[in-house]
């Protein structure tokens, strides 16, 4: 087929392309997956210390000493404390009060005050969490030293942090270690073909627009499936050539676990790509110049990943945004590619999503078909 | 002329943008083998009668033939006719050949039709040595007169010819008209949009489009004698004149 050599031949010459369909996925890879991480490390932590007894010495040597705390301040009192927090040049502020060590030995009971900088709501609740969890274990060890199950302390801030009664023993499946990058780099692999597919493909259509080139194009003979197969076979390829290459790295550069079938892998990704450049050759229709598209598609795009459940569970959206998902091609993929590859979920498992997924696919090749005009 | 082919019949073609009549009314006949010239001031209507004789836009109302076919069936159209735009349009990133290569490719030629036409056609042009060249980094002149002969590579009924000088030199503009001749003599229809009105003597037949309207159409020389004016450019000024600037 002479126009499909055409688009290989443009493609290989385009010094552009090549660079770009090389440097994409690998900066990609290597930015996003190790920058995006919901671990929080390194708070800054203000504290208080009004006790100066060994007991209060030894709770922030515990804080100081887990990787997810500095102490950063000593203000003198909480109104310097909250200055800081405002200023941010704390996250967090931890007052021990003056009879904090006698509270432990059981005269009192014992308190902690914490405030949060909580304009980053995620951000604040993790850092609760460490505080707490580090707080639990300080008890218990006091508790197992003293068998004084009255010498607990609890933090009084937004929560109350009390002894657990039931010690519940957590394992984490399928990522056991709680690695982020585990998590994140199925979701990268979508970004990155969602991203390749849709803008390349679209600014090639619309640059034959632009150019003029369409024109005479669309002045012969050539049949309409023949044109748009000529567009999308070269950028599929493109696609999975990319897929393949992000997931390379994620096995050099960060060891990625792949516990289901690589061709299952390939096979969802294929459908999602149909999928994709139907939407980018739909989206080309609508658009007259580079910048046009450019809007359009950075528009979905952007939409389709934030709603695709990549940062936050879809489960966890309004009804109404989950509801939108069922036409989000980026959240199918999302949650296959995670269930594959940290699973090893099989064809049964993930079929209803292939299903969605491959009548999204069609849907939106027939969309492009119809809104393609052979006039301009 | 009745022994003549009409190879282009249009009946009251009518074509509308919303209240804009683009073209009103138009009514002509194409002969075979004939360059018929349209000439016409920029928006007088000229693309947008061409862009529907190519298939590329459907008449409001009207009846319109081209090559036999009605223009309800534009692919049918496609297949019998050569277009060259005023915006030129080969690809910049392909070479000559590749260019040819892909046309001849489209219009159904196989490759070796394609390879020993392509030989003859570069030959010809004395375009030879140009054959691995990217199109792009020819002079705009070489580029039209390779998109016009890329135009009738297929050996279409008519080619249509959309501002094909527009922008080129008076040397390469004068070599332009001689692959016309050339083309006509080889049978093939040459309908040629301008508004350089020293090319419309050069045509059979001229048509002048005001504000979307034939007001004139005949023979250079007739159309000369009729108005007594010396040359077409006369002619046009004196009864192109939009009425708006008239009035």
């Amino acid at each position: 087929m002479f126009l499909l050599r055409k688009e290989f031949r443009q493609i290989v010459r385009n010094p552009f392309m090549i660079r770009a369909i090389i440097a994409v996925p690998i900066l990609q890879m290597l930015i996003l997956v190790p920058a995006v991480t919901f671990e929080i490390k390194r708070i800054d932590l203000a504290v208080i210390d009004n006790d100066h007894s060994p007991s209060s010495r030894e709770l922030l040597a515990r804080l100081s000493g887990s990787s997810f705390f500095r102490i950063t301040a000593t203000p003198v009192n909480i109104d310097e404390a909250e200055a800081l927090l405002f200023s941010g040049d704390a996250d967090m502020a931890l007052i021990i009060p003056g009879d904090f060590s006698e509270g432990l030995a059981g005269i009192t009971r014992p308190r902690l005050q914490v405030l949060a900088d909580a304009v980053n709501a995620t951000s604040a609740q993790l850092s609760w969490s460490y505080l707490t969890s580090v707080v639990r274990d300080f008890n218990r060890d006091i508790v197992i030293g003293k068998g004084a199950a009255t010498a607990g302390i609890s933090a009084a801030g937004s929560h109350q942090a009390s002894i657990p009664g039931i010690g519940v023993a957590s394992r984490f499946w399928y990522n056991p270690t709680l690695n982020y990058k585990y998590y994140m780099l199925p979701g990268v692999l979508v970004i990155l073909i969602t991203a390749i597919g849709l803008m390349m493909t679209g600014l090639n259509l619309v640059r034959e627009k632009e150019v003029g080139t369409i024109e005479q194009i669309n002045v012969t003979p050539v049949r309409k499936w023949e044109l748009i197969a000529s567009k999308v076979v070269p950028f599929f390829i493109i696609g999975l050539l990319d897929l393949a290459l992000g997931l390379s790295i994620g096995w050099l550069a960060f060891n990625i676990p792949f516990e289901g079938s690589l061709l299952l892998f390939f096979g969802c990704a294929s459908i999602f790509l149909v999928a994709v450049l139907g939407l980018a050759l739909f989206f080309s229709t609508m658009a007259s110049t580079q910048q046009q598209f450019l809007f359009i598609a950075f528009f979905f795009v952007m939409i389709f990943i934030l709603m695709s459940g990549i940062f936050t569970p879809t489960e966890s959206m309004p009804v109404w945004a989950q509801q939108f998902n069922w036409v989000n091609p980026v959240a199918y993929l999302m949650r296959i590619n995670r269930m594959v590859m940290l699973k090893g979920s099989g064809f049964a498992d993930i079929a209803r999503d292939m299903g969605m997924l491959s009548l999204l696919a069609i849907a939106f090749i027939i969309m492009a078909i119809r809104a393609y005009r052979k006039r301009a | 002329m009745t022994e003549i082919k009409k190879v282009i019949e249009v009946k009251g073609l009518v074509k509308r943008f919303g209240s804009f009549v683009a073209n009103d009314h138009l009514t002509f006949d194409v002969y075979k083998g004939e360059i018929f010239g349209f000439l016409g001031a920029n928006g007088a209507g000229k693309t947008t009668a061409i862009r529907i004789l190519c298939g590329l836009s459907r008449p409001t109302s009207g009846t319109v033939t081209v090559a036999g076919i009605d223009a309800g069936r534009p692919e049918e159209i496609k297949k019998r006719i050569g277009y060259m735009s005023q915006r030129f349009s080969l690809y910049d990133d392909l070479t000559v050949n590749e260019n040819i290569e892909l046309y001849g490719g489209i219009y159904g030629m196989t490759m070796k039709e394609i390879r020993h036409r392509r030989a003859e056609l570069l030959t010809r042009l004395s375009f030879s040595q140009y054959g691995d060249t990217l199109i792009g980094s020819l002079p705009l002149g070489l580029k039209q007169k390779l998109a016009f002969a890329v135009a009738v590579f297929h050996d279409p009924e008519i080619v249509f010819l959309d501002e094909p000088t527009s922008g080129v030199d008076p040397i390469t503009r004068r070599q332009f008209w001689e692959m016309i001749y050339e083309t006509a003599s080889r049978g093939i229809t040459v309908f040629v949009t301008t508004h350089y009105m020293d090319e419309a003597e050069y045509c059979d037949r001229v048509t002048i489009m005001s504000e979307g309207s034939i007001v004139a159409l005949d023979s250079p020389a007739a159309l000369r004698d009729r108005y007594n004016t010396a040359t077409i450019e006369e002619l046009f000024v004196k009864i192109a004149r939009p009425k708006t600037e008239t009035a």
